[in-house]
């Protein structure tokens, strides 16, 4: 599975939606079981799954799955856009 | 690890084995919904547990679901609001009470009960460090006091998990005397309360931080969301909840069958001889040693201890008495099989001979051969993953938990002397032909009396445990069994046996629910633990609660027998006493009637003292 198939299937597991109604401008404005719990789910999937850490505050910054596919993207995960 | 309990599809078993390996949410949803579609009476019985606690385990609850899933058992966890500790534990309106969980569990931590006696603690005088202290024991004093008088489920406190955290440099004796002096005082202060308490226990949260060491906690989650627990460690934090309640699920295993050579002692003894066996305070003798020295500690915890080897007994006796610095003595041994015969029949003769169903067993041996044989003939033995390996040998041993109880009773520690005595009526048995001759010279006395609160305990135990002479097999819970005794119109009787040869306690239990309105009675329960058995002490105790109910204006007594695998020498049981048979019934239940009064014949070769 591709990095980015990768991505969408954390989202779509832990917020309990069909992937195909996700994109990166989905937040948690539009998903309504993106709540705090969400989030730490996302944090301990993401971390496990890509293997890296975040930092505290980039938790803060969890705002939609584009910020969030950046910032892992900052960490050396690669997302090719084919 | 998370592991799945003998039994269950293999397909199952690898999803949890998966979902504990990977720690990720959809694998263990994935494992959760493999057993939830399993037949429910493999699935276990509905387990619902209360969470009071000062930090978030919301996002963690499906790990500690699977994990206490595989005890098995169905489990509901309740999570109460945050630090709402006092009101959801002792407020009967409040959702966790109301909910009626059967046991409750408290996670509290030093850094929400007295953030400051962590944060701040290089500031506060020694007085005060010592007040804050006593503070915490006396909010978790008060709390236990009260929970004593209204609580009716098992209380489970947890310990506060020490933190190297607390210190501000190496060795910082600031910090001993601080959150560390604190920390210990508050968990000896929760050991005592639980030692005391007919219904507080402990869950060991500081033993599993010290296990776990720095990878227990995650700050980063902690500071994010008050989410302390390291995803990384969840699974072995469920594991030893799992642990935890086990005792309160299942009944304990009460032998362990044990094999000699290589197990016990290093070598073979009929092959190398005598001066070659290793035993004593040296490598490699010190393995075997300690070996010998947990079976000990376990025989003085009340369990039976069966030799198994093949060998010739006078080789062994000899062993025995030669050998120096064995801890352990051929006299320890309840049962002592030497033989070449195959170790399932050894197990299947000794179980027969203590009265004790094959699942009361834990066998250990070095061979594959013998462990497989023993699997094969008698699944319900459970096998220890033990190997050719000494070391694999002692760490099983030592994390074996199916011996777990919560307190040691005096029946346990007596149970060695008990089954020693009855190896002796045994014998005295085969000498005499009339049944009731032989008991007469037994010299019998039984006492019947009402469970109290003090004798809840062993009520418990007996219903948990008791299997063969065991009308109806109900499981109750501690709750259940308040519930019960809160309505008058139940009784609920305990009979103890004494004969010559020791007094054996507390053996037989009745419980009768009755309706006030149509005069009619229930029998709910009604058992003998098997080292009572033959005796006719089922007479007495039915002759006590007939004439009971009939005193108290009774008219009718019902009854069931409900078949197992197990109690099938108790079918005919109500029957002889004097019931009717009632038409229809399945194969699995048959019903009975009797009208009241009726006063049976106490058996002749019995004291009865009835304090009802």
């Amino acid at each position: 599975m591709s990095n980015k198939k990768q991505l969408f299937r954390v989202f779509s597991d832990v917020l309990k939606v069909d992937v195909k109604s996700l994109d990166e401008s989905s937040s948690p404005d539009t998903i309504p079981n993106w709540d705090s719990l969400a989030v730490i789910n996302l944090v301990g999937e993401l971390e496990q799954i890509f293997k890296v850490q975040f930092d505290i505050l980039e938790i803060a910054d969890f705002q939609n799955i584009g910020i969030i596919k950046s910032i892992l993207e900052e960490k050396g995960v690669f997302f090719n856009d084919v | 690890m998370v592991v799945a309990p003998v039994g269950w599809p293999e397909k199952v078993a690898e999803l949890v084995a998966e979902a504990g390996e990977s720690g990720r949410i959809m694998a263990i949803r994935t494992a959760l919904q493999a057993i939830g579609a399993m037949p429910l009476e493999q699935q276990g019985r509905p387990f619902k547990l209360g969470v009071c606690r000062t930090f978030t385990i919301e996002a963690q609850l499906d790990a500690l679901t699977l994990a206490l899933a595989t005890l098995p058992c169905q489990p509901e966890i309740l999570v109460g609001e945050l630090e709402n500790i006092e009101q959801l534990l002792l407020d009967d309106k409040a959702h966790m009470l109301k909910a009626e969980p059967n046991a409750l569990l408290v996670l509290w931590r030093l850094e929400e009960l007295h953030p400051r006696l962590v944060f701040e603690h290089d500031g506060m005088s020694s007085v005060e460090r010592e007040k804050s202290a006593s503070d915490v024991v006396n909010r978790i004093e008060q709390l236990c006091a009260a929970y004593e008088k209204t609580g009716t489920a098992p209380l489970f406190l947890s310990t506060l998990p020490e933190r190297f955290t607390f210190d501000r440099a190496t060795n910082d004796v600031y910090a001993f005397h601080g959150p560390r002096r604190a920390v210990q005082r508050i968990n000896q202060a929760l050991v005592d309360i639980a030692a005391q308490s007919r219904h507080i226990y402990i869950y060991d949260f500081s033993g599993w931080a010290l296990e776990n060491g720095s990878l227990a906690f995650d700050l980063k989650m902690d500071l994010y969301a008050r989410q302390p627990i390291a995803n990384s460690a969840l699974m072995s934090f469920g594991v030893k909840l799992a642990d935890t309640f086990k005792p309160l699920l299942l009944p304990a295993a009460k032998v362990l069958a044990i094999d000699l050579d290589n197990v016990l002692w290093g070598g073979v003894l009929g092959e190398d001889g005598i001066d070659e066996i290793k035993i004593g305070h040296d490598f490699p003798g010190n393995i075997y040693r300690r070996i010998q020295l947990h079976a000990l500690a376990l025989k003085r915890r009340g369990v039976l201890l069966a030799l198994l080897s093949k060998n010739n007994l006078g080789d062994v006796q000899q062993a025995f008495a030669k050998l120096p610095d064995m801890p352990l003595k051929l006299e320890d041994f309840t049962a002592i099989r030497v033989n070449w015969k195959e170790k399932s029949e050894n197990i299947k003769e000794i179980a027969e001979e203590l009265n004790l169903g094959l699942d009361s067993f834990v066998f250990v041996d070095d061979q594959e051969f013998e462990r497989e044989e023993v699997r094969f003939r008698a699944p319900q033995v459970s096998v220890l993953s033990s190997t050719e390996d000494p070391l694999q040998t002692l760490n099983a041993l030592m994390c074996c938990r199916s011996f777990d109880v919560y307190r040691i009773s005096d029946a346990d520690i007596r149970r060695n002397d008990d089954y020693a005595s009855q190896a002796q009526r045994r014998k005295l048995e085969l000498k005499s032909d009339d049944p009731k001759e032989f008991l007469r010279t037994l010299q019998l006395k039984a006492r019947i009396d009402f469970v109290k609160d003090e004798t809840i305990p062993r009520t418990i135990q007996m219903l948990m445990k008791t299997n063969q002479f065991n009308l109806t097999t109900k499981r109750h819970l501690k709750s259940e069994v308040r519930q019960m005794l809160a309505n008058p119109a139940n009784v609920l009787l305990l009979l103890s046996l004494s004969d010559r040869f020791g007094d054996q306690g507390i053996v037989g239990l009745a419980i009768a629910l009755g309706n006030p309105a149509t005069k009619e009675s229930k029998i709910d329960s009604f058992l003998l633990s098997c080292r009572a058995i033959g005796r006719g002490a089922e007479q007495a105790l039915w002759s006590v609660l007939l004439s009971h109910l009939s005193r108290n204006g009774y008219t009718v007594l019902k009854s069931e027998y409900l078949r197992t695998d197990k109690n099938q020498q108790v079918a005919d049981l109500f029957q002889s006493l004097g019931m009717e048979r009632l038409t229809g019934g399945t194969k699995d239940c048959t019903e009975f009637t009797l009208n009241l009064p009726y006063y049976p014949e106490a058996p002749s070769w019995i004291d009865i003292r009835n304090v009802v």
